[in-house]
């Protein structure tokens, strides 16, 4: 009944935008960096790789983002970490400890 | 953001360039440099809008002036004629000028440096030139973009046209030519359902400065009938958008209007058919 509600005041469908903005996420890195889907796969993989040497992250949340502002071009790294590995065991010990984003920057030459 | 200074201050008093263009085709490139023209023209400037589509072109019939066209760009940039001889008044405005393409020429019969000779004849006449570019990043688009100071991209908010607005943006700003965006043919009832991208989401994917927003408006195809831009008629939404954005042009702060999702209430109001 409420969702019925719900569904009528705020007209929620399957929010096809929501796929609309992944897709364009997906082409524009793509035709921003001139990496072909293979090349960008082998790079998430990789930064999974680098940052889990140090972190355990949720490879769910990772993300990989490439903002264009005025001058500049930057890769955004969205990487929730859900705890430090070296003191994984006190920290388990403690708590669960919410996921932090840590977002890691990377300024990228322009004009791309 | 715009410099121009039509204030006669003394300084060199030369016309703004601005390039329009999208990338995709269809979008609503001419419709909106047929209309931005007319409005800048309303507000007193003296505009030259010019049809930079050689082969394909479309910005006559928008403004009802396909009848009257003797000579054109190509004729200009190969001194064929004077460059008085090639542009046609408005029928609504004494403001506003029209510099038709050839119709029976290709895309590279002028290159770039032509292109910059026919902008020099016209920038000592008019306070703003719009060019109308073609759809593509080829020679066409080259030349549409060759002595811009500044772009407008006009995008719908589909995946397809966004797409290619960032491609542009990204050309463009590689010349050294920045970018504001029109988002064209919105539907704020779909986009509070969920099935349109947002304002907010074009501009957050793009990173463009948003010039200017306007709302699907039967009112357009009716002037493209008419060839009368759709700026003359004030009762449209799509004609005072473009009122709004030639304000914004001539360095009016002016907000855009948004419309993404409002208050609970509004929406209830909407839904229930009562006009709050």
């Amino acid at each position: 009944m409420f969702k019925a509600l719900k569904k009528k005041l705020f007209g929620e469908s399957n929010e096809s935008k929501e796929l609309a903005k992944s897709r364009l996420h997906f082409v524009l890195v793509q035709d921003r960096t001139g990496l072909t889907n293979e090349e960008m796969a082998g790079f998430r993989e990789e930064m999974v790789k680098v940052i889990e040497k140090y972190f355990v992250i949720d490879k769910e949340g990772f993300d990989i983002k490439y903002h264009r502002l005025a001058d500049t071009t930057t890769l955004l790294i969205n990487s929730p970490v859900i705890v430090r590995r070296s003191s994984s065991a006190a920290a388990a010990a403690r708590a669960v400890v919410p996921e932090e984003p840590v977002e890691a920057e990377a300024a990228v030459a322009s004009n791309i | 953001m715009s410099t121009r200074n039509n204030t006669g201050t003394g300084k060199k008093d030369l016309g703004e360039v601005i390039v329009i263009t999208s990338g995709k085709g269809g979008v609503g490139k001419t419709t909106t440099t047929a209309s931005l023209g007319a409005a800048l023209a309303l507000r007193g400037q003296r505009v030259l809008v010019i049809d930079a589509d050689i082969g394909l072109r479309n910005l006559d019939v928008i403004l009802g002036l396909e009848n009257r066209i003797v000579f054109n760009i190509v004729d200009v940039a190969k001194k064929i004629c004077k460059p008085a001889q090639a542009i046609i008044k408005s029928k609504k405005s004494n403001n506003l000028y029209l510099l038709p393409a050839s119709q029976t020429d290709d895309k590279d019969v002028i290159d770039e440096a032509e292109v910059r000779y026919v902008l020099e004849q016209f920038r000592r006449e008019f306070h703003y030139i719009l060019v109308d570019s073609p759809a593509g990043i080829e020679q066409g688009f080259r030349n549409a973009c060759a002595g811009a100071e500044s772009a407008i991209v006009v995008t719908t908010p589909e995946v397809s046209a966004i797409r290619d607005a960032d491609r542009v943006v990204g050309l463009l700003s590689s010349k050294g030519i920045e970018s504001r965006l029109i988002i064209n043919r919105i539907d704020f009832e779909m986009v509070r359902k969920g099935d349109m991208l947002s304002v907010r989401d074009v501009q957050d994917i793009l990173g463009v400065e948003i010039l200017g927003v306007i709302e699907r408006d039967e009112d357009i195809i009716k002037a493209a009938n008419v060839g009368e831009p759709v700026v003359y008629n004030q009762k449209s939404k799509a004609g005072q958008a473009f009122t709004r954005i030639a304000a914004r042009v001539c360095g009016e702060q002016i907000p855009v209007p948004t419309f993404d999702g409002g208050s609970l209430w509004s929406r209830i109001t909407r839904k229930l058919g009562v006009n709050a």
